[in-house]
């Protein structure tokens, strides 16, 4: 790991100055065509980083965090410290040393308020000075030589300064006092058992080290203990002096006390006083980097990626049952061994151990019931203890890929989509089943797939916990959205569109430089079938048929590539592997016949663009031969693209922040208790009180007569009994219009307004929507239905500038939530941008969309139900009776407010329609809406008005 | 090559601790005894090692669903899938599960829980076992149209014209009876009962609306039939006495000792109901649509089923269907809309709406099948209501804190007027019969 460390960083160093420099080139010559990158530019002077990271089998997974990132997830980590970090301070020891161990306990649990204070108090210390880690590492050593910083250091024993050339340095170990690394002996403690570190009180005098400094109290590590946390980060070094943990000033007094606060599996800062000539064999400047970037904390799932630390992860969900297992049928029963059926097995945790142990089910039930019902098994049900399991099957020739997973993480609806996605997913890796599973060599790699999909379907939210901005874990919108067959599309204004489409047709052309066959007279490596792009998670272009779009996004899905991308974390991601398009894999059209080659994956990743490339070779380029790497022509190549599509980045930035359409509204505004919020508002500042004032005043007028008083009947209690009430009220329902609903969203106010200064409120708690609340009122269109008398003042003309911006809904105001609509054919589906959704903050909102998407789950699956299923299950499913094909389903939920205090009113409820559709004609679409239940929509209409907004 | 039928149903019986095989039911061809065997087999291996195995699922619709109950008696229901139960597999599971649940509480009612937990003679039992076939096969075939209760656990009732009378006569009777139980049989639905009868559970009710059905198909002008409760009593028998008042039309009271059957037929039968008989007739006339003349359904109402959630009683019917006008998509026909009534009211219960499980079933029972609510709980707001647009016709589910309405309507209603189809026809018959 500290090899690997540190060339990560020596990495990020190096290229990150490249980049830079390529960038500002870039930007200067960004009109020119593509064919003036010269790939040499970028592969002859330096080697590329990623050579050392290809595998013997020509694999590469290479990612490497932007510079800023990194610090950036450091500062995050600081943030998630109540979670799972644990820091200590001068105080908190304090608090420690005089209280009982049981006191200890109850202050960590109600004391996390104070340790978040102090965090804050930390992290405010401690940011200027990472800003500028150059500085920082200077700034240390002389502080070494002369005054320690007040914040770091505290109390620093004053004979500290007498020490000789000394460096302090920083080392991130995780530490699990769960697992010990060697037990708990008289001498050592925790230090030896928990960390590794070998600390000897009566050796120090032998050493030679001058005898001004009082080494009964400094923690000089005397030895290390194999396979423990400290030598594995393989940065401390005999004859440190460990000094301070988390910021804490440790001493041999105080170690072991500090330590033992450790409640679980952490990662801890050491402090370490180093000598400078234990690095003579370095050359100086490389000792510096090293010491600079010690590897900062990332998130779980980078770290994960980066192939360390599945253990601790996996440990956690130890309790949860869940296996995938790769059972043979064929039993050779002359030599009956010990499990000699399972292939693989994953993982091997005691819950699982259990399922493991029932193999024997899985393989009689799949035997015996295909005789039985004449259908291959496709589920079955389990109780271990209280948990319920789900285990699904995938029966390939002559053998049986077994997973299961919880019911309360993945329903039964959607177990076979996730099963099913899976086998895809490896299938495109590795070709087939038996091919993945049964080459021994695999195993590893298929411990860190499993543990990956096991740790995302689990704990997706442990594994996000170091990023920034990390949303409430939505299980089912993870399990809905992965589970469409489609990948996520950003529309883009048209221009920037065409731009980008022409630079990935002019990269796919590959007629250029080397890759052009004229360079060398030679064959290319490989034809390029195509590619597509990503931005911030968001699929931009494609190029790539629609079944190979959804393998590649497969695989990125799976390895987390897209969110990843979209919080901009990546630095640099080059990832190479031979793939396995499923559509070219089975070709059966007949008369054309795919040419037989091999095919590879390239994806590149360069900050928030991320580009997969999918390269034939054989065919019309030259056949591949054993199993090669990444060739630095094609991952340059592309490089220069994405970097040439820098220079559109800020277009598709403005259309990230243009205003959502069509239009969404926050769940919130439609809810009294945001006009509680409003008016509340409106007492703390003048302006908003005598609008409020207006508002209020008028709440008497009678039903809708005029725009104010209409607009004020809504905002008063009244309205919200009656939607409460909504039962047998349809009709009452269309008339009454919703709560605070009319002035759409801040965006389209600002839009309606002509003015520009809502945006960017819009995510502030109300004081967004008070904005576009109070400009839109003027020019609100009224509704038609109810206020007749009232449309005649408006003209034509004013209605339909009234209509300029895209509404989906009908009636007066906009009352749609969310939505999703799903292209089958092009396979892409459209959803409301992170940011749209995160502009319209609010409590309820983010659970009307985590509900909105458990919705789906079950609308998607009635829609299932009458389509021919995925892959092979098509042919053989006869047609049941059942409920028939349903093309269209909704349900109405009912939401209040949470924790409402209030006894003497009841609650205010908010009544929403989810919406699904499925249109076979002209193409095949799915879409889904959330709206709020005021007016009675024809959802065809709206899949209608929606799909023509797309203009794909 | 398969062993079960597209659409069949077996029911397997088996003792829990030793497998032995009591009785299979349904299916024209018994499976073989090694697949009994081995079904049986795979549970009991998971048993042994801490593992319950609840269910499995095929392609093309399959399911078998495994149950032991009071860890003496191992229940396995094989469905071939295909055309009949198919659609959504969770339906299918849904109604095997409630399946189970009848059978083994009609094998309690008929022969007590003492004799099936504490087995000493396999061969006794299963000849004793033979009892329960008639209504194990009717509850298995399920082919009555317009009962539900079998799966709602809700008694089919209907509600008379003017059930005073009717609600008077039965208090009476059963009075004179010497019972606190009695109830009035119309069509197989409860026309009118005593306030104990509806304070047995749901399921009971359910099940002697079954027994009570099957008894009087026999053609018997009267019998005497001893019932164990499966939850109200299920060691004690008492009497269950029916009487035919007419042609579809019978009166029972659950009794003691006393009164004989002859004392009651010829003392009190005449007496309390000869008085009646026009009103009964009337009752008979209600027929199948359960519902009085009095109450108006809007002729878009192809077919509903509402639910008393606090009394657990249900009321459904299907409309036969009127001249449509010509042009107009063929509407399902009456035995299809009974069925997709039925798939229908599975389908929301399953995924959106409560079934009111926690009175009737037991803590450890709720546990068995606690994948039957697991999709519900995933919700953060709670659902209200719930459409289908099909090929067919239109369905539209509805919950208040009171009811449970379902309604099919032709294709030919706006989607957007459901709503307004459905809180009228509630707002309608609660206001018209106080249901």
């Amino acid at each position: 790991m500290a090899t690997a460390d540190a060339r990560k960083c020596i990495n990020t160093n190096v290229c990150g100055g490249k980049t830079e420099e390529d960038g500002v080139e870039m930007h200067g010559s960004d009109c020119e065509s593509t064919s003036s990158f010269n790939s040499s530019d970028f592969s002859d002077d330096l080697e590329p980083e990623w050579l050392d990271d290809i595998q013997k089998n020509g694999e590469l997974f290479y990612l490497e965090l932007s510079e800023g990132e990194e610090e950036a997830a450091l500062a995050n980590a600081n943030q998630g410290v109540a979670t799972n970090h644990v820091r200590f301070s001068e105080k908190e020891a304090e608090i420690l040393t005089e209280q009982n161990k049981k006191q200890r306990c109850a202050s960590r649990t109600k004391g996390e308020p104070t340790l978040k204070r102090l965090a804050r108090i930390l992290r405010r210390k401690r940011r200027p000075s990472q800003r500028k880690p150059g500085a920082k590492d200077g700034g240390k050593e002389n502080s070494a030589l002369s005054s320690a910083p007040a914040s770091i250091l505290k109390n620093q024993p004053a004979q500290r300064q007498a020490v000789r050339v000394q460096q302090l340095k920083e080392v991130c170990v995780y530490l699990n006092p769960k697992r010990l690394a060697g037990p708990l002996c008289e001498g050592g403690g925790l230090l030896e058992a928990l960390l590794g570190v070998v600390h000897r009180a009566s050796w120090g005098r032998g050493l030679g080290d001058p005898p001004e400094v009082r080494q009964e109290d400094r923690l000089t590590v005397h030895g290390l203990i194999p396979n423990s946390p400290a030598i594995k980060c393989g940065q401390i070094l005999i004859g440190d002096v460990l000094v301070a943990v988390d910021d804490v000033d440790v001493s041999s007094e105080n170690i072991e006390r500090v330590l033992s606060c450790i409640p679980g599996p952490t990662q801890v800062r050491l402090l370490l006083e180093t000598l400078a000539q234990m690095d003579d064999g370095r050359a100086e400047d490389t000792s510096s980097v090293r010491k600079t970037k010690a590897s900062p904390p990332v998130s779980q799932l980078v770290r994960l990626l980066w192939g360390e630390d599945t253990a601790e992860l996996q440990m956690s969900i130890a309790h949860v049952p869940h296996i995938v297992m790769f059972l043979s049928l064929k039993l050779d029963s002359a030599s009956p061994q010990e499990e000699e059926e399972i292939l693989y097995q994953y993982p091997a945790s005691e819950a699982s151990g259990q399922l493991k142990g029932v193999r024997g089910i899985f393989l009689t039930l799949c035997d015996m019931l295909e005789n039985v019902t004449g259908g291959r098994i496709l589920s079955s049900s389990l109780l271990l203890g209280k948990q319920l399991v789900h285990v699904g099957y995938w029966k390939e020739s002559n053998n049986l890929l077994v997973i299961g997973l919880p019911a309360e993480r993945v329903p039964l609806l959607c177990l076979q989509t996730v099963v099913g996605d899976v086998v895809r997913t490896l299938k495109v890796m590795y070709g087939s089943l038996d091919r993945a599973f049964c080459q021994a060599d695999h195993a590893p790699r298929l411990d860190h797939f499993f543990c990956l999909f096991f740790q995302l379907l689990i704990q997706p939210s442990r594994l996000r916990d170091g990023s920034s901005s990390a949303p409430p874990t939505d299980v089912s919108g993870t399990l809905f959205l992965d589970g469409l067959p489609a990948v996520r599309w950003l529309t883009l204004p048209p221009e920037i569109k065409m731009e980008v489409d022409t630079v990935l047709s002019d990269f796919e052309s590959s007629d250029f430089g080397e890759m052009s066959e004229d360079f060398f007279g030679l064959r290319r490596l490989y034809a390029i079938l195509g590619s597509c792009l990503f931005y911030k998670s968001y699929l931009i272009a494609n190029h790539l048929p629609k079944e190979d779009l959804l393998d590649v996004c497969l695989y990125c899905q799976h390895y987390c590539l897209l969110p990843l991308a979209s919080e901009q974390r990546v630095g640099q991601l080059v990832i190479w592997r031979e793939v396995f398009p499923q559509q070219r894999a089975s070709t059966n059209n007949p008369g054309y016949s795919q040419p037989q080659g091999r095919h590879f994956l390239l994806i590149v990743g360069l900050r928030h663009f991320m580009q997969c490339v999918l390269l034939e070779a054989g065919g019309c380029a030259s056949a591949a031969l054993g199993s090669p790497g990444p060739d630095c022509v094609y991952v340059d190549q592309v490089k220069a693209t994405l970097l040439q599509l820098e220079v559109l980045q800020a277009g598709v930035e403005e259309r990230l922040n243009a205003p959502p359409a069509p239009c969404l509204s926050c769940a919130d505004w439609f809810l009294p208790a945001a006009r509680d919020r409003l008016d509340s508002l409106a007492s703390s500042s003048p302006v908003f009180s005598k609008l409020a004032g207006a508002v209020r005043g008028s709440s008497g007028g009678s039903r809708g007569r005029s725009l104010f008083g209409e607009r004020a009947r809504r905002s008063s209690p009244q309205r919200s009994q009656s939607d409460s009430g909504s039962e047998g009220q349809m009709d009452a329902g269309t008339s009454l219009a919703p709560g605070l609903s009319p002035h759409s969203t801040p965006d389209s106010g600002r839009k309606l307004g002509g003015r520009r200064d809502s945006l960017g409120s819009g995510g502030s708690e109300g004081s967004g929507g008070s904005g576009g609340l109070f400009k839109i009122p003027r020019m609100k269109h009224p509704n038609p239905f109810f206020l007749g008398t009232l449309k005649k003042t408006l003209t034509e003309r004013e209605t339909e500038e009234m209509y300029n911006t895209m509404k989906l809904t009908s009636g007066a105001e906009n009352t749609l939530f969310h939505y999703v609509v799903m292209e089958s054919v092009q396979g892409i589906f459209i959803a409301p941008t992170h940011r749209e959704e995160a502009q319209l903050s609010g409590s309820i909102h983010p659970q009307l969309i985590r509900n909105f998407h458990h919705c789906c789950l079950s609308i998607r699956a009635a829609f299932q139900q009458s389509l021919p299923t995925r892959g092979r299950r098509a042919a053989d499913r006869p047609q049941g009776w059942g409920l028939g094909p349903v093309k269209e389903h909704g349900v109405l939920f009912q939401c209040k407010p949470e924790n409402w205090t209030d006894q003497r009113k009841p609650a205010p409820t908010m009544t929403y329609w989810v919406i699904g559709r499925m249109l076979l004609e002209p193409v095949p679409q799915e879409f889904y809406v959330c709206f709020h239940d005021s007016v009675a929509e024809v959802p065809v209409e709206m899949a209608f008005r929606l799909s023509f907004g797309l203009a794909l | 090559m398969m062993m079960l039928q597209h659409g069949s149903t077996q029911l397997l019986c088996l003792t829990a601790s030793s497998g032995v095989p009591l009785f299979t039911r349904g299916a024209s061809k018994q499976l073989p005894f090694s697949v009994i065997g081995s079904l049986n087999g795979v549970h009991m291996f998971g048993g042994g090692h801490g593992v319950v195995l609840s269910s499995c699922e095929t392609e093309g619709g399959g399911k078998v669903v495994w149950r032991v109950f009071q860890d003496s008696m191992m229940l396995i229901v094989v469905s071939g899938g295909g055309q009949d139960g198919a659609g959504d597999s969770k339906e299918d599971e849904v109604r095997l599960q409630r399946l189970l649940e009848n059978v083994w509480s009609c094998m309690v009612l008929v022969l007590g829980q003492d004799e099936l937990t504490n087995v000493r003679n396999v061969e006794r039992l299963k000849r004793d076992l033979r009892s329960c076939f008639s209504l194990i096969d009717q509850l298995l075939e399920d082919r009555q149209e317009g009962i539900l209760g079998n799966l709602t656990h809700c008694a089919d009732s209907l509600l008379p014209p003017n059930p005073t009378l009717l609600q008077d006569a039965v208090d009476g009777f059963a009075q004179a009876a010497d019972s606190e139980f009695g109830c009035l049989i119309v069509h197989g639905r409860i026309a009118a009962a005593t306030e104990k009868w509806w304070r047995l559970a749901p399921p009971e009710v359910v099940l002697l609306s079954a027994l009570i059905r099957s008894l009087s198909a026999s053609g018997s002008a009267s019998c005497d039939y001893p019932v164990f409760l499966p939850q109200g009593s299920p060691t004690v028998a008492h009497r269950l006495l029916r009487f035919q008042l007419l042609p579809g039309a019978d009166v029972c009271v659950l009794c003691g000792p006393t009164p004989s059957l002859h004392s009651a037929e010829s003392g009190m039968v005449g007496r309390f109901w000869t008085p009646l008989v026009e009103t009964l007739r009337d009752c008979l006339a209600v027929g199948e649509h359960s519902l009085p003349r009095s109450v108006s359904l809007r002729p878009d109402v192809l077919a509903l089923l509402l639910i008393n959630r606090e009394t657990r009683r249900s009321v459904s019917c299907v409309r036969t269907s009127t001249n449509r006008p010509l042009g107009e998509p063929p509407l399902p026909s009456k035995a299809r809309c009974w069925e997709i009534l039925k798939l229908f009211y599975i389908f929301s219960t399953t995924r959106y709406f409560n079934q009111e499980e926690t009175l009737c079933v037991s803590p450890e029972e709720r546990a068995q099948r606690g994948n039957t609510d697991d999709f519900v709980l995933g919700f953060s707001h709670q659902p209200l209501h719930c459409y289908l647009v099909t090929e067919e016709c239109k369905s539209y589910g509805l919950q208040t804190p009171q009811h449970q309405l379902f309604v099919l309507a032709p294709l030919s209603v706006p989607t957007f007027a459901l709503r307004t189809v459905a809180t009228q026809t509630l707002s309608d018959i609660v206001g018209a019969t106080g249901f």
